[in-house]
């Protein structure tokens, strides 16, 4: 989208809402990319971080 | 990928049925095969038979179902780690029948040269199936397995895990852990190296013998959800194979006047042959039904083409697909929604079952079954293959490990309710078309990047960010719009297609994808004509979303941040 004359916002970002509540959901324990995320999870890393192991 | 090795763990995936049982182990370069017995069957029969103290299993035993029925204990996976009121024994009618035994179930068979009948418990007849399934595993492999990862179906109970834990003990296999039978077989299909993982809606039927389960999974990024469940214990193989059973026993009693069904051994007889003739069915466009001395020691052979048989199966398919759907409605999806369907257990090599699913999907859903797609792999193995593949992943972890990473993480992981995306071509929430990025029912913590056109002329460039709603438009000139409620879905941004309903024939449902509360505006400035922008998305735990743009090729960009429910502010850099 084109941006609209008079658009200013704090370091041209503005947060304007927040997402809705989230369901609480089982994540199945199988695969590669489930034990990649609980690895994250268990070391409190993010994905960056686990980026650069 | 750690490299050290836990005492000598040599782990394969077992499948453990009802009907069938199977086995399989992962390659050194990671693809995994199902190990054959003895007898040479992939797909080896949940069955022991004893005949003067020595033991049968898998097809020999199956064979005994004829003459030796009383000791020969089949269909027990289900009545495993239950009390007795709780099961439903029809499936043993015709061979050893449960009895109550203290607060488990046990078979009064002969298993020793000696004539007398003995107590064996549930437990311990799952030992010897499961001991007879580990040492064909280890004459494959020519190393003693000692650990597994065993498929359980989802509605099975803690108590029959446990069951199954002490009855693996007792046969020396450790299991490492326990995985969904319909996650296993998502799992072998991602698990190929063509394989390629994305946000998708996965729906697996899984039609076996005595049973029908049915899963819908939200898969993404190789993470996977189950959204709903269904099962049915009333269609299954069993139902199929009854099909041909009463077929044949009508053609036998219009020529000899005798009915087959009445005398026990001659109705296992023309069981067993059913159930040929239907597998042969699904290869061939005929089959050849041949019993010798069938009943009254008269021998008696049929043909049967495909046809005859689909058209007499025709009520049992037409359930199988009902309970498909309904698994999809449970979900609060939509058809529309399912991109891939999995058929996995052996009544799935059915033709026609999954002929019917597909007409009941709208087109763009990919079957996976041999009749529908040439790249299906054989539903029979899905399940041991995806367990195989999860025992190769975890056996080098340690036991504190894998329940450590099995237990709390998972129920830990919130999923967004709503789809997530950017808004392109016009700036006023009411016009624009919404494009997801991360699709609803996707465990946070997450991050997605895409790339976006931008505006033909160049220039300054506004991104939006916000919720996305999936609705399913009907066009249909007379008929009521009928609106399947305002579920957030998922996938493609429109996928026009026509489905078959009875009452409305013509009508086209489609998917479009309203936006809804809109969460962040990022200005990208001085943007190069034609140029795109790449837009990632992080969701945090916490819900917290981090959100950076640049110009594709360009340096710098935007970044910021959406603080998580509850408190509104402006994010910085």
């Amino acid at each position: 989208p084109v941006l609209p004359a008079g658009w200013a916002a704090d370091k041209d970002f503005k947060a304007t809402g927040t997402l809705s509540a989230p369901t609480p959901r089982n994540v199945e324990p199988v695969g590669p990319h489930f034990l990649a995320h609980a690895r994250r999870k268990r070391h409190q890393r993010t994905f960056s971080e686990d980026d650069r192991i | 990928m750690s490299e050290e090795t836990s005492p000598q763990r040599v782990a394969i995936g077992i499948s453990f049925g009802n009907s069938y049982s199977s086995i399989a182990f992962t390659t050194g370069d990671g693809k995994a095969e199902v190990i054959a017995n003895e007898e040479g069957d992939r797909q080896i029969p949940t069955i022991l038979s004893y005949v003067s103290g020595e033991e049968f299993h898998g097809t020999q035993a199956k064979a005994q179902l004829v003459r030796n029925p009383r000791n020969t204990v089949a269909y027990f996976r289900d009545f495993l780690g239950k009390d007795f009121k709780s099961i439903d024994p029809t499936p043993a009618h015709q061979s050893a029948h449960p009895k109550e035994h203290e607060d488990s179930i046990a078979f009064s068979i002969k298993d020793s040269e000696e004539d007398v009948e003995n107590e064996r418990t549930i437990s311990e007849i799952t030992t010897r199936h499961l001991r007879r399934l580990k040492n064909s595993a280890s004459d494959y492999l020519g190393k003693t397995v000692n650990a597994a990862v065993i498929t359980v179906p989802t509605n099975f109970t803690d108590s029959q895990k446990e069951a199954l834990t002490k009855a693996a003990k007792e046969a020396e296999i450790e299991v490492l852990q326990f995985i969904n039978e319909p996650v296993s077989a998502v799992l072998a299909y991602d698990a190929r190296p063509e394989a390629k993982v994305s946000d998708k809606i996965v729906l697996v039927a899984d039609i076996g013998g005595t049973r029908s389960d049915v899963a819908v999974i939200a898969s993404r990024g190789g993470m996977y959800s189950i959204l709903a469940t269904a099962h049915d214990y009333e269609v299954a193989g069993a139902q199929l194979d009854q099909v041909l059973i009463d077929h044949f026993a009508k053609e036998f009693i219009k020529k000899h006047k005798t009915d087959p069904r009445e005398n026990d051994r001659s109705l296992a007889k023309l069981k067993l042959e059913s159930e040929a003739v239907k597998k042969a069915l699904s290869i061939g466009q005929s089959a050849n039904f041949s019993v010798e001395s069938l009943a009254d020691g008269i021998d008696f052979t049929a043909t049967v083409n495909r046809t005859r048989f689909e058209l007499l199966a025709n009520k049992h398919i037409a359930s199988l697909t009902r309970l498909i759907t309904h698994a999809v409605e449970k979900a609060e999806l939509d058809v529309l929604d399912v991109n891939e369907i999995i058929l996995a257990g052996g009544s799935s090599h059915v033709p026609k079952i999954a002929r019917s699913v597909q007409s009941a999907f709208p087109e763009g859903t990919t079957v996976l079954a041999p009749a529908t797609s040439p790249a299906s792999i054989n539903p029979s193995e899905l399940a041991a293959r995806g367990a195989a593949i999860q025992a190769s992943l975890i056996q080098e972890f340690e036991t504190e490990d894998i329940e450590q990473s099995t237990h709390a993480m998972v129920t830990l992981a919130p999923h967004i309710s709503k789809a997530i995306g950017v808004l392109c071509i016009s700036e006023s929430t009411e016009h624009g078309v919404f494009r997801p990025l991360i699709e609803a029912e996707t465990p946070v913590p997450v991050r997605r990047t895409a790339q976006i056109a931008t505006p033909r002329e160049g220039g300054d460039v506004l991104i939006k960010i916000c919720e996305g709603i999936r609705e399913i438009k009907v066009e249909k000139p007379e008929a009521k719009p009928k609106e399947n409620g305002k579920k957030d879905g998922d996938d493609e941004d429109e996928d026009d297609s026509d489905i078959d309903s009875d009452e409305e024939p013509e009508e086209i449902r489609s998917k479009v994808w309203k936006a809804g509360t809109a969460l962040a505006e990022a200005a990208l400035k001085g943007v190069k004509k034609g140029a795109k922008v790449e837009v990632q998305i992080n969701v945090g735990a916490d819900l917290s979303v981090q959100v950076v743009a640049r110009e594709v090729g360009g340096k710098g960009g935007i970044r910021g941040n959406i603080e998580k429910p509850a408190v509104t502010q402006n994010g910085s850099a």
